[in-house]
């Protein structure tokens, strides 16, 4: 079972009994605004044009933000959940410019802040073989927690048995590659404020087509600089000599590195054949 | 003792010019800066938010700081792979540059990243999928290069042979792996922003960020090697290498041409030319870092007049190097500007750190040219003419005014279209926010509110005066149209472990005077609970 959430905006009534769950579970700050998330709100409904829209972590298949994480903290586990170990983190905040969907936030006004995302509970109640906070506390079942493949077919049987209320998008199932968090909508999920320009396929192929080119980038460089390095050095020994400087005979002690084991005259005489017969 | 006081002030003052007054006022600022920086966090000391979570000291402190050290690499490859021994005597003060410039590069780091005693980390905790885990790599060995390529300045100092000796004998080695990590790391300064393509306007963002970066990396540090000779000049008095300059300037018309052809070719590539010819922020700050960092420079420096011509080879420095500043500023924050929604501007607290940071680089790169042979020591100073003390450089020195008043106006328009676009993208940005509002499809209400999952009623086991018993039903306390669950669930009861505060003794107090059904139940904000035994009590 690969774990996934499917929201279904159009049954939303916006009693955030999700974002209290989460806020429960999490042991995160009540006493502040809902109306976007951040650092203290992991899962928030959004008012839009007469619609709830809950927002949290998509958990992509496969995740910008893990993928961008120079030290690993934030990792896509086999289970589903993107999780974040905050002993590792740096804070960089690659991760936020990672993310196409804007999901990670992190704590401003502290001296020692981390990133602030939904980990899908998976410590706390996926490992427990519990659902989500946020799903198990729906009461309209408008955010529904279940197998991906399953929650998928579901979402196209609500889209056939009521196409007059669906617009024809299951969002999450290819975005960024797919999600594990997906959406129906009555509206365009542009007017949502959701990333409709994402691409399909995953993120971290982006910045992995250049970077599976760097051990190339290294030999070919390496090789042509020494190269340069070589042929550069020899022109300017080779200078020195035809400038009375030196004999080529010390310039050879000196830089055995730059020419041949032989000279000319032995290499003549040990081979004849490769040679014409006059000078 | 008061005299001797005095004497102490009166001699301090006297060393106190006015650059000194400044340095110190920027140090004192900054420590300011830094101390809200370090006990408050981030967001006190800067205008940084979760819209916008890269700012001035990405954008600025690394990405310009890095860049512009690039000229360490280019002449260290210059003088001791491509043998060219003629440029030896500006590679030194070039590689200290370099060297200095990656110091304060992490030091920079240290105050964006927010736990910086975490630095270390990627040392041990690998992910070689992350192009920040590269660079975090490539800029800590290339740094361990440039410490040793800088070294034997130090060792000739003291006087130390023998790692004199080892030094001297990888040099070559070490050169060369100086110019790998710096191919990785300036190009993969770039490619930081290569998975950012929803984010990166047009105009910016190509998968051929990372080679973008490299080649404008390589005329950053070419331009910056020929303005800190002019600044050179102008503080120890040093003799200007005009023959030496005039070969970067050339090297630097190669790699701004071909710097610009690429570009365009990629715009067209990915048919975005279009974005070029429409009056936008960003278009303007775009023909502002290609036509007057790029393409103007590029021309200049391709006049051999302008090569001889000291303030000419000045100005084209100067503008390169301002090219290459807004163009790295571009990427980090006007090319972010439009996808974050909101208008990004560095706190003081964030300007006065970058400041402080470069004034520090100033004033270290005095001290080692002091202490350390950066110059070669024949060389004597070349007194300082009255024209060069009395016309400064910036304001025309020998290049006539006709060439310069057009120039600095040139500036002023760009100044002002970008000032003024600014407000009219903040303008149609309110306008198309107010557009769409009104135009987008309304939701249609649903025909009947839909049914809510409430969980079963829940019969509590009377007490023994009880005079019947209380079954809590949720269906009578949610409104099925627009409940509120928050209203019990935010403080008083779980919303996971369903009656986990209903544990131990319900006393009469706590049910009729405590913290449960009286918390709402107390005649103000429900029925109280006293009004009606039977109400509840069946």
């Amino acid at each position: 079972m690969k774990p996934a959430i499917l929201t279904d905006v159009t049954k939303c009534v916006g009693c955030e009994a999700c974002v209290w769950a989460c806020k429960e579970i999490n042991e995160l700050p009540t006493i502040v605004p809902r109306t976007r998330l951040s650092a203290e709100t992991w899962t928030v409904v959004e008012k839009r044009h007469g619609l709830n829209v809950r927002r949290q972590c998509m958990h992509c298949l496969e995740p910008a933000c893990a993928s961008v994480c120079p030290v690993g903290a934030l990792r896509k586990t086999a289970e589903g959940p993107v999780v974040y170990d905050a002993s590792k983190c740096i804070g960089c905040r690659y991760c936020m410019i990672g993310c196409p969907f804007k999901i990670p936030k992190y704590d401003w006004n502290t001296p020692l802040p981390t990133v602030k995302k939904c980990i899908l509970c998976f410590e706390k109640r996926l490992a427990k073989g519990l659902q989500p906070a946020c799903t198990a506390a729906c009461p309209s079942g408008a955010t529904i927690f279940g197998d991906r493949d399953a929650l998928i077919a579901e979402a196209r049987e609500r889209i056939r048995a009521h196409p007059e209320r669906y617009i024809d998008h299951v969002y999450g199932l290819e975005e960024a590659g797919g999600t594990s968090v997906l959406y129906l909508s009555s509206m365009p999920f542009a007017a949502l404020g959701f990333n409709t320009e994402a691409q399909s396929s995953p993120y971290p192929a982006l910045t992995w087509a250049v970077l599976s080119k760097l051990p190339n980038v290294v030999s070919v460089g390496g090789v042509l600089l020494l190269g340069f390095w070589w042929l550069t050095k020899r022109k300017e020994v080779l200078e020195k000599v035809r400038n009375g400087e030196t004999t080529l005979e010390e310039a050879r002690r000196e830089n055995p590195h730059l020419f041949g084991e032989t000279t000319l005259e032995e290499a003549r005489r040990e081979n004849p054949h490769l040679f014409g017969e006059t000078k | 003792m008061n005299t001797q006081l005095k004497t102490w002030i009166k001699g301090w003052l006297s060393h106190l010019t006015f650059w000194r007054t400044v340095a110190i006022t920027i140090f004192v600022l900054g420590l300011y800066a830094t101390v809200v920086r370090f006990a408050q966090g981030l967001g006190a000391a800067t205008n940084l938010s979760d819209e916008f979570p890269w700012g001035l000291w990405i954008g600025f402190d690394v990405l310009v700081g890095v860049g512009l050290a690039a000229g360490g690499f280019v002449l260290a490859a210059t003088v001791h792979v491509f043998h060219l021994e003629r440029y030896k005597p500006i590679a030194r003060p070039t590689i200290l540059t370099a060297f200095l410039g990656y110091m304060l590069v992490v030091v920079a780091l240290m105050f964006d990243l927010g736990l910086p005693y975490r630095i270390w980390h990627p040392l041990v905790m690998w992910n070689p999928h992350s192009v920040m885990f590269e660079v975090a790599w490539c800029v800590m060995l290339y740094t361990a290069v440039l410490a040793l390529e800088f070294s034997p300045l130090v060792f000739e100092r003291f006087g130390w042979v023998k790692p004199l000796r080892i030094v001297r004998a990888v040099f070559v080695p070490l050169v060369i792996v100086g110019v790998l990590l710096s191919t990785l790391h300036q190009s993969s300064l770039g490619t930081l922003y290569v998975i950012a393509s929803d984010k990166l306007h047009g105009l910016w963002y190509t998968p051929l960020l990372p080679v973008f970066f490299f080649i404008s990396a390589i005329a950053g540090g070419l331009a910056m090697t020929i303005f800190e000779s002019f600044m050179s000049r102008r503080a120890f008095g040093r003799r200007l290498e005009t023959e030496l300059l005039d070969g970067l300037a050339r090297a630097a018309v190669v790699v701004l041409a071909l710097y610009t052809l690429l570009k365009v070719e990629d715009l067209m590539g990915r048919g975005v030319l279009g974005l070029v010819f429409t009056v936008t922020p960003e278009s303007t700050m775009f023909w502002g870092e290609m036509a007057l960092g790029a393409i103007l420079p590029m021309i200049l420096f391709a006049i051999p007049q302008v090569r001889r011509n000291e303030t000419g080879m000045f100005l084209a420095a100067v503008l390169t190097v301002v090219g290459f500043i807004v163009n790295r500023l571009n990427v980090a924050i006007t090319g972010m500007a439009a996808s974050s929604g909101v208008l990004y501007i560095p706190s003081w607290m964030e300007f006065t750190v970058t400041i402080a940071i470069f004034t520090a680089g100033f004033v270290l790169f005095g001290l080692a040219v002091e202490h350390l042979a950066i110059y070669p020591v024949e060389e004597l100073p070349e007194p300082i003419t009255t024209r060069d003390r009395t016309v400064p450089l910036y304001l025309g020195g020998t290049l006539p005014k006709g060439v310069l008043i057009p120039l600095w106006a040139l500036f002023a328009v760009g100044a002002l279209l970008v000032a003024s676009s600014i407000r009219n993208a903040d303008a149609e940005a309110r306008i198309r926010q107010q557009s769409e509002v009104a135009t987008a499809p309304t939701a249609q209400p649903d025909e009947a509110a839909p049914e809510l999952k409430l969980p079963a009623p829940f019969a509590f086991a009377p007490a023994e005066e009880s005079p019947g018993v209380v079954t809590f039903d949720h269906r009578s306390h949610v409104d099925a149209g627009a409940p509120e669950c928050a209203a019990c669930h935010r403080n008083l009861f779980s919303l996971l472990e369903p009656g986990k505060p209903l544990e131990g003794d319900l006393s009469y107090e706590r049910v009729h005077e405590g913290d449960l059904c009286y918390s709402c139940h107390n005649g103000d904000e429900a029925s109280a609970v006293d009004d009606a035994c039977e109400s509840c009590h069946k």
